[in-house]
């Protein structure tokens, strides 16, 4: 069986402008490459869930992961206990702020 | 002098018990053999600088009676591990100048048993690869036959052990991360269930999948290991709590072990590898194991749901990396131009593949096809697994269907390099544990595994049964 989808590199820019990374011409008609046979392979999958009894599959992806961890609401640490670690790892800061590019 | 070739975790303890040598002469033995052999192996990215303190911290339990089996045990830490004032970069640029602001789970458990870790070991960049070619910091190489690639993405912690530069290591897998370079260097490693370690502190890459596994070179030193870091944790939400590891019957052995042969005919097995594998079942049976054909028709899908699953989870863990709060920031004239920058130069190729195929499959459009579909997949897989172990203590297949490859030879074929992981699939979609253990080697001194894989929190079937073979190669 042949899923065969063939990735344009006009689709990686897509992608590549959703997922927040430049990208080179010649790196988004490599990745287009890559996909078609990925795809096709992963593709595989749409086989097995046609064989099998619809019931398990009427279920949705989120009925799987239906177990809620929850606890108080309680703080655990002082205030500001950790801030300074935290912001010495960031690259750019001012004031106990991150630092980010004006937005509006 | 020390003989580390054969040297155990009891054997060290023992030794440094009685006195025959302290925790300073065996970590010196070590750092003298990383000063030999690390510039060409490059397993370690970095050795700390702090070993001076956690050995007298070991050498001060020893005096006051509070040693335990790991105190003074040195460690080799894979580079996506959170050690607290130390750099965990998952051998990424973007995270090239990252300190821990935390201790994860495991170094918690670890330190508390005095264990002196040396350094963080190279792998794939954020775990993405199966040979440690995608590393920002250099390839690493297989020390059985330097021209080859120790598997990956544990590749560095693997090499560390197998050319005596560490006791032990901790890995990381989301898919045969520490099970293949286990086999592609001849050691034992193990990958438990899903939920027994507490992925607390551990850089995520696919967070369904992901756990933390030992490597030594005897399964016992595994078992050791393991015991200490397996245990709830309210930091990590799918830890399992300890009511639910109370619900598991530890039933003895039937000492049966499944073959699941459509698996391994589709599985482009080598035809080294398969004698191997055969020869092995044969000694399995010699050791008083029956072993059955095993039936698993949706098994052979699993490396199709696994390159569904994974690539949308790293779409959504490595969203974080943006460049403002941690890690590689590349200045430009608006945020939007930041991020894609930084992001760009951050990641390696690898991890732009992986990111943009998980965006894909979870576009509009796509969703139901790949990533729902994939999720039902995965649930009928678990099923039959289930199924199948009333009948079997755990079924066998080879770690890998291949030997160790050169350096370079599957770096351009992402699908071939994926294909690595085939045998690997199955125990983390079904979140149960798997060992590779060693099974020969062949004429050129290349290493054969072969994998055991048990049923939900019975990492002890996978001890006995490895214990059991080890004796018999």
């Amino acid at each position: 069986m042949c899923y065969s989808i063939s990735m344009k590199s006009e689709d990686i820019k897509k992608l590549a402008d959703l997922a927040r990374i430049d990208m080179s011409e010649n790196e988004m008609q490599e990745i287009a490459k890559s996909f078609d046979s990925i795809l096709a392979y992963v593709g595989q999958v749409q086989e097995v869930s046609k064989l099998n009894d619809q019931k398990s599959l009427e279920k949705n992806a989120d009925d799987y992961f239906l177990n809620n961890v929850m606890r108080e609401d309680n703080v655990t640490n002082k205030s500001g206990e950790y801030t300074d670690k935290i912001l010495k790892q960031a690259p750019d800061t001012e004031g106990g702020f991150l630092k980010v590019k004006q937005i509006l | 002098m020390i003989d580390l070739k054969n040297l155990t975790i009891e054997q060290a303890h023992d030794s440094l018990e009685k006195g025959d040598y302290t925790v300073t002469e065996l970590v010196k033995t070590y750092l003298d053999v990383i000063k030999e052999k690390n510039s060409e192996l490059n397993a370690y990215l970095e050795v700390y600088n702090d070993l001076d303190s956690q050995i007298k911290k070991a050498e001060e339990m020893f005096k006051d009676g509070t040693a335990t089996i790991l105190t003074g045990i040195p460690m080799a830490l894979k580079d996506n591990i959170l050690f607290e004032g130390h750099i965990a970069s998952a051998s990424s640029k973007i995270l090239g100048n990252h300190v821990a602001t935390y201790d994860s789970f495991v170094i918690k458990k670890l330190k508390k048993q005095g264990v002196v870790f040396l350094g963080r070991t190279n792998m794939d960049e954020f775990a993405m690869g199966s040979s440690t070619e995608t590393s920002a910091y250099g390839v690493t190489r297989n020390p059985l036959d330097t021209s080859r690639v120790p598997g990956g993405s544990s590749g560095g912690s693997a090499a560390s052990v197998a050319s005596d530069m560490a006791l032990v290591a901790l890995g990381t897998e989301t898919c045969g991360s520490v099970r293949q370079p286990a086999s592609f260097c001849g050691l034992v490693g193990l990958k438990p269930t899903y939920g027994a370690v507490s992925r607390s502190g551990i850089i995520s890459m696919g967070s369904s999948l992901d756990q933390v596994g030992p490597l030594g070179k005897k399964v016992r030193d595994v078992e050791i290991i393991f015991n200490v870091i397996d245990g709830h944790d309210v930091l990590d939400s799918t830890s399992i709590p300890d009511s639910k590891r109370e619900l598991i019957k530890k039933e003895p052995l039937k000492k049966r072990i499944g073959v699941p042969q459509e698996f391994l005919q589709g599985g482009g097995i080598n035809e080294e590898v398969l004698k191997n594998f055969k020869e092995s079942c044969e000694k399995l049976k010699k050791a008083g194991y029956e072993i059955v054909d095993v039936s698993l028709p949706s098994i052979k899908y699993s490396l199709a749901v696994y390159y569904i699953i994974m690539p949308a989870e790293v779409s959504s863990n490595l969203a974080r990396y943006d460049g403002i709060r941690y890690g590689l920031l590349e200045k430009a004239d608006n945020l939007f131009s930041v991020y894609t920058k930084s992001r760009a130069n951050g990641f390696g190729r690898e991890a732009r593949r992986r990111i943009l195929l998980g965006t894909y499959i979870l576009s509009h459009g796509y969703y139901d096809a790949y990533y729902n579909t994939a999720i039902k997949v995965r649930k009928i897989i678990k099923d039959e697994l289930l199924e199948m172990f009333k009948n079997v203590d755990a079924f066998v297949t080879p770690s890998v269907p291949f030997l160790p490859f050169k350096l370079g030879e599957k770096l351009d074929d992402p699908l071939s390099m994926y294909l690595c992981d085939i045998f690997s699939a199955p125990a983390n979609l079904a979140d149960i544990p798997s060992i590779s253990v060693p099974s020969g080697k062949n004429k050129d001194g290349l290493s054969f595994g072969i994998q055991f894989t048990a049923p939900f929190l019975r990492e002890d079937i996978l001890f006995t049964i490895g214990k059991d073979f080890e004796k018999l190669v």
